[in-house]
């Protein structure tokens, strides 16, 4: 049976075009505060965790912290005692898309790059990495169709309404950051709004707020409010999807709660992941231009 | 040609508990105070003991926007707000939560030799001074370096 590969904007890109060279690591007798000053330091998502021969033996990421908040562990408490998640690996010249099929089958967020011998690890890769490249790998794609007939031509281009999800579940300013710890964990978000009145942002809780309340000794019991991050990053369900993308890769932001076009009220989040999905495989006037231009 | 010789005693600390504000402020006085540019300060805790050091250099790590091309990239939006909002992030972090804590320290009768080969090899441009638990004083790279080479200024 012929094999039939689709053609992509990702087509031809290695994870080497992509990755980030700079790993942090520590050893797994390191201490859950020094994991997260490092990752507040380096805006770091995980961390990659030795055993004491040097090689990698798992990864801390900030789903695993917040467990550990959640559970009330001590912040001396080693980093051997919560590795949940093994690496996953791939190659610095895989194709990009056969590491970002790897990336959504397993449902996780990054991958590591292996260098020549076991223990070698030469770079990480996530998500935002790869929209971070595909925005700019777009913006200078001399085959567009758009820069072809000009920057007035009548195309159609994606809107946020087209790829966001409507929004699952909100908090009150003061339920209790336990409870948003539960939210979190439940729904799979990566971070939950805060509302004061139905659709009304105040704020927005990450699971960087809460690995900084932890690091800073705030109860779980305190309210979310205290410990949220405001204004909340929003923009209109009826801007250009490759706008708000570049707002969140400006941003550092992984996603924006996005607001009815005429209206305060949120109704829905557009994740950076989404967007990834959304770009990689289905860019219609990519794959168009190419036919046209016959490459 | 011990680090007694060239040490800074009029040294400016930081607390843990800080705020980063309070730091940009503090370099910004201790600079114009001393009349030369400090870079890094020392961070001691309540009992005067040194927990870790704060650089400009760890500051600007921390502002600095993950995807750092597209800002170099971008001519379609105006910057400056939204660099202003990612400087909100700044305002829950303390000096602690940034700080190097993998210090290294020397004490008064450290040669100034041994203090050059150290900041040689480890890149570091300021070294705390210290004696027994207490912090007194500080080294700088600049220091060291017109001391040994007087004789060329004389």
């Amino acid at each position: 049976m012929p094999i039939v590969e689709q053609r992509s904007v990702l087509t031809g890109l290695q994870v080497k075009d992509a990755m980030r060279r700079n790993v942090h690591r520590m050893a797994a007798d390191g201490v859950i505060a020094a994991c997260i000053r490092r990752m507040i330091k380096y805006k770091s998502n995980a961390l990659l965790v030795n055993d004491p021969a040097g090689r990698p033996a798992g990864v801390v990421s900030r789903t695993d912290l917040m467990g550990a908040y959640y559970a009330g562990l001590p912040l001396e408490t080693a980093l051997a005692d919560i590795l949940a998640g093994v690496p996953r690996f791939c190659y610095p010249d895989d194709g990009l898309e056969d590491a970002l099929d790897l990336m959504q089958q397993d449902g996780i967020h990054r991958l590591y790059v292996h260098g020549a011998g076991p223990a070698e690890v030469v770079g990480v890769i996530g998500f935002a990495d790869i929209v971070g490249l595909l925005y700019r790998y777009c913006r200078f794609c001399a085959q567009s169709r758009r820069k072809a007939k000009g920057p007035d031509a009548a195309l159609p281009r994606l809107a946020v309404r087209d790829v966001m999800s409507p929004l699952a579940a909100a908090c009150n300013p003061n339920d209790p950051i336990e409870m948003v710890i539960e939210m979190l964990s439940s729904h799979r978000f990566g971070a939950v709004l805060v509302a004061s009145a139905p659709g009304e942002p105040a704020g927005v809780v990450s699971k960087t707020d809460l690995m900084v309340a932890y690091l800073h000794g705030v109860p779980t019991s305190a309210a979310a409010e205290s410990v949220m991050t405001a204004p909340v990053a929003a923009c209109s369900a009826e801007a250009l999807l490759a706008e708000a993308i570049q707002q969140m890769l400006l941003k550092d932001v992984q996603r924006l709660f996005i607001t009815a076009a005429d209206a305060p009220a949120v109704v829905g989040v557009l994740s950076l992941s989404d967007a990834a999905r959304f770009r990689s495989g289905t860019c219609k006037a990519c794959v168009a231009s190419r036919m046209l231009a016959g490459v | 040609m011990i680090a007694s010789d060239v040490m800074d005693t009029r040294f400016h600390c930081l607390q843990p508990e800080d705020t980063i504000a309070t730091a940009v402020r503090r370099f910004k006085a201790t600079s114009d105070a001393e009349g030369k540019k400090i870079f890094g300060m020392m961070v001691t805790d309540s009992r005067g003991r040194l927990t870790g050091m704060l650089s400009m250099h760890d500051i600007l790590l921390f502002i600095q926007p993950k995807h750092v091309e597209i800002w170099g990239e971008i001519e379609d939006v105006d910057p400056e707000p939204i660099f202003d909002a990612l400087l909100e992030r700044v305002k829950n972090i303390r000096v602690a939560d940034i700080m190097t804590t993998e210090l290294v320290t020397i004490k008064p009768d450290t040669h100034l030799l041994i203090i050059v080969d150290l900041m040689i090899k480890r890149h570091i441009r300021r070294l705390p001074v210290v004696d027994g638990d207490a912090v007194v004083g500080i080294v700088y790279r600049s220091d060291v370096f017109y001391h040994l080479l007087r004789r060329f200024i004389a």
